[in-house]
């Protein structure tokens, strides 16, 4: 089955800004944490995620990474960590999520520890660049195949990129897929996906496979390459 | 110096990151670049300037390296800046900064900035910017130090100059000032194909490792860096005897020659009295250019060591990294940076905790290998000079759209 319009896959690339502003307490943190721009949120969560795509790893964002290490605040930094984007439908959603849970944290803690210094929190901004690769899909079996050629960061871009930063609902692929083949079991099922317990490669496998067993067995393939056998043979 | 194209680090990185770089080059193709820094050979500057430069003119932006002259007593005055903004008292006296403009200025009269961008490296080289008035070229200033708790007096007449800039670029976020320009963060990176960090074979490691007389068939834990406290080679020593009651394993310290460095030499007999008669203890007093010496060292290693004071980024820990090395390395500077504690590395705040890593790891060599593993990836993924190279381009291309933080390309 043919899409009505291809999926055309982008990539995203990016370049990371400092913004001067730190942290060495939770405290000074929540504050700088209500005046920093939206992209310093979407940096600080997902950065880590992105650039160690070779395996997962014990904190899934900055400031659980930072809280953990840092301050030693071991519960705090497992709350943050469990922060999934899938709970929220914008970067300001998620930020007042974030600094919900650190205030309601400092309302009982009975101490605030300090980081060392070179060790405060040290908030970056991330600059995007979107583009669009030469890649593009009209059916499930070639979007399956392009999925494999493109960069990790183009998986990561429809993911997770378009969700938070254009206030998708959906990750795109579950968008297109609905819309296009009018799959929504499908579509659900990879919206389903728990990303964070799983590489960005394996995540990628983990798509192809929901996908290929959607597909069932390839009937009308099955009788095409047959009846294009037969007709050799009765020539 | 072995000259390297850019289809040789194809194989290095991911394919996907190879044709990336390329579909970023297509949107500053033609665009012309100039670097300028103040010296063309010595230096991690222009040991990477030298190899990032033919890769840039290869994916089409034209860019061209210029070095600045300087009279002695400009050196003098810049070697004192570097010092001073690195955190030491220095004594201003009163032509210092006359010195430093006058010679900016004599440069700056024989140097033409026609391009569309141009990047300063370091401070010795800042004043150039008053260059800047009529032109439509982007200037960036490329600031390779700690900034981080300079000689206030120093920071303010620099400060001067960088202001007039359209950007800046910081190796770690902690190394940055306030400043009225953006900031960029690029990251260091080593070259994967230099004869530092190159692959070896098995017979040219051995060869290597018996003329400094070392047994490879015993544990080496290894630290490389120049004989300087601020490394802490005498904490290296104390925590190799400490493991050792336990774990039986040989120590290399291999850094660069003392012999014109007073400092230097005097850590060294500190470092040679610590030691002692331990006949497993080896120290390596390496000559200039011994890149190949220490490529094998780092791959001959059960553990690389890297216990400093205080660091600046640690491209030693880099190259350790790469090369699959298990690393033990001071939570400090921009090693943080590099070695996520039990994920690509270890990290250790005492002689103690040193010590009781290398027992961990030379008991648990499959922690090692997963750490190793783990690091070199990291390496590949984020700091060889592919990633500097797509940087660069995503900075000339986020110079052109100033303000914006998500730009269609």
């Amino acid at each position: 089955m043919k899409a009505k319009v291809p999926f055309v896959f982008y990539t995203s690339s990016q370049l990371v800004q400092i913004t001067g502003k730190k942290a060495a307490h939770l405290k000074e943190f929540v504050e700088v944490m209500k005046e920093v721009e939206d992209s310093t949120i979407f940096y600080h969560i997902h950065h880590a995620y992105r650039e160690h795509q070779f395996a997962p790893g014990a904190y899934s964002n900055d400031f659980a990474h930072w809280v953990g290490e840092e301050l030693g605040e071991s519960a705090l930094a497992e709350k943050l960590a469990n922060l999934s984007i899938k709970d929220v439908t914008s970067l300001s959603v998620l930020r007042s999520r974030i600094i919900e849970i650190v205030e309601e944290f400092l309302n009982n803690a009975t101490e605030i520890r300090r980081a060392a210094p070179q060790h405060e929190f040290y908030f970056c901004k991330n600059i995007g660049f979107i583009s669009k690769t030469k890649y593009q899909a009209w059916d499930l079996g070639e979007f399956c195949e392009m999925l494999k050629k493109v960069g990790l960061r183009s998986l990561f871009f429809h993911f997770f990129e378009a969700r938070l930063r254009l206030n998708r609902r959906t990750n795109d692929f579950s968008d297109w897929i609905k819309a296009d083949f009018n799959d929504a079991v499908l579509a659900n099922k990879i919206e389903a996906l728990d990303p964070y317990v799983y590489t960005l490669d394996e995540l990628r496998d983990k798509i192809i496979s929901l996908i290929k067993a959607s597909q069932g067995f390839p009937w009308k393939k099955a009788v095409k390459w047959l009846s294009s056998k037969l007709k050799i043979t009765q020539k | 110096m072995a000259q390297f194209k850019i289809k040789d680090y194809a194989k290095i990185i991911r394919p996907q990151n190879f044709d990336e770089l390329q579909l970023l080059a297509e949107r500053v193709r033609g665009k012309t670049l100039k670097m300028v820094n103040s010296t063309a050979v010595g230096g991690g500057v222009a040991e990477i300037l030298s190899r990032f430069i033919p890769l840039i003119n290869e994916l089409g932006v034209i860019t061209k390296w210029e070095v600045i002259k300087g009279s002695g007593a400009f050196f003098g005055v810049t070697k004192a800046f570097h010092n001073a903004l690195h955190g030491s008292k220095v004594d201003v006296y009163g032509q210092m900064f006359e010195i430093f403009r006058e010679n900016n200025e004599e440069n700056r009269r024989n140097m033409t900035f026609d391009e569309d961008f141009v990047v300063i490296h370091d401070p010795q080289p800042a004043g150039l910017i008053e260059s800047k008035k009529k032109s439509k070229t982007k200037w960036v200033w490329r600031c390779h130090i700690d900034l981080s708790n300079p000689q206030p007096e120093i920071w303010n007449f620099l400060k001067g100059y960088v202001s007039k800039y359209d950007g800046s670029i910081f190796s770690t976020p902690w190394f940055a000032k306030e400043l009225p320009i953006p900031q960029y963060f690029i990251f260091p990176a080593i070259d994967p194909l230099s004869e530092k960090n190159k692959d070896l074979t098995p017979s040219e490691v051995d060869k290597i490792l018996r003329k400094y007389n070392i047994d490879r068939s015993r544990p080496i834990v290894t630290q490389i860096s120049r004989f300087d406290r601020l490394k802490d080679p005498v904490g290296v020593i104390k925590a190799y005897k400490l493991a050792k009651k336990h774990t039986d394993c040989q120590l290399v310290l291999a850094g660069g020659s003392a012999s014109d460095d007073p400092e230097g030499a005097e850590v060294l007999e500190e470092v040679k009295n610590e030691a002692g008669n331990d006949p497993d203890i080896h120290i390596l007093s390496l000559p200039p250019f011994a890149d190949l010496e220490i490529n094998a060292l780092q791959r001959a290693s059960t553990i690389v060591m890297q216990k400093s004071l205080r660091e600046g980024f640690g491209l030693t820990v880099t190259e350790a990294l790469w090369k699959g090395k298990p690393v033990i390395a001071s939570a400090i500077g921009g090693i943080t940076l590099q070695v996520i504690h039990n994920f690509t590395g270890l990290l250790v705040h005492s002689v103690e905790g040193a010590a009781y890593q290398i027992r961990y790891l030379l008991n648990n060599p499959q922690v090692a290998e997963r750490l190793g593993r783990y690091g070199k990836e990291q390496v590949r993924e984020k700091f060889l000079i592919t990633r500097i190279l797509r940087n660069y381009l995503l900075l000339l291309i986020a110079l052109d759209h100033p303000n914006e933080n998500i730009i269609q390309l």
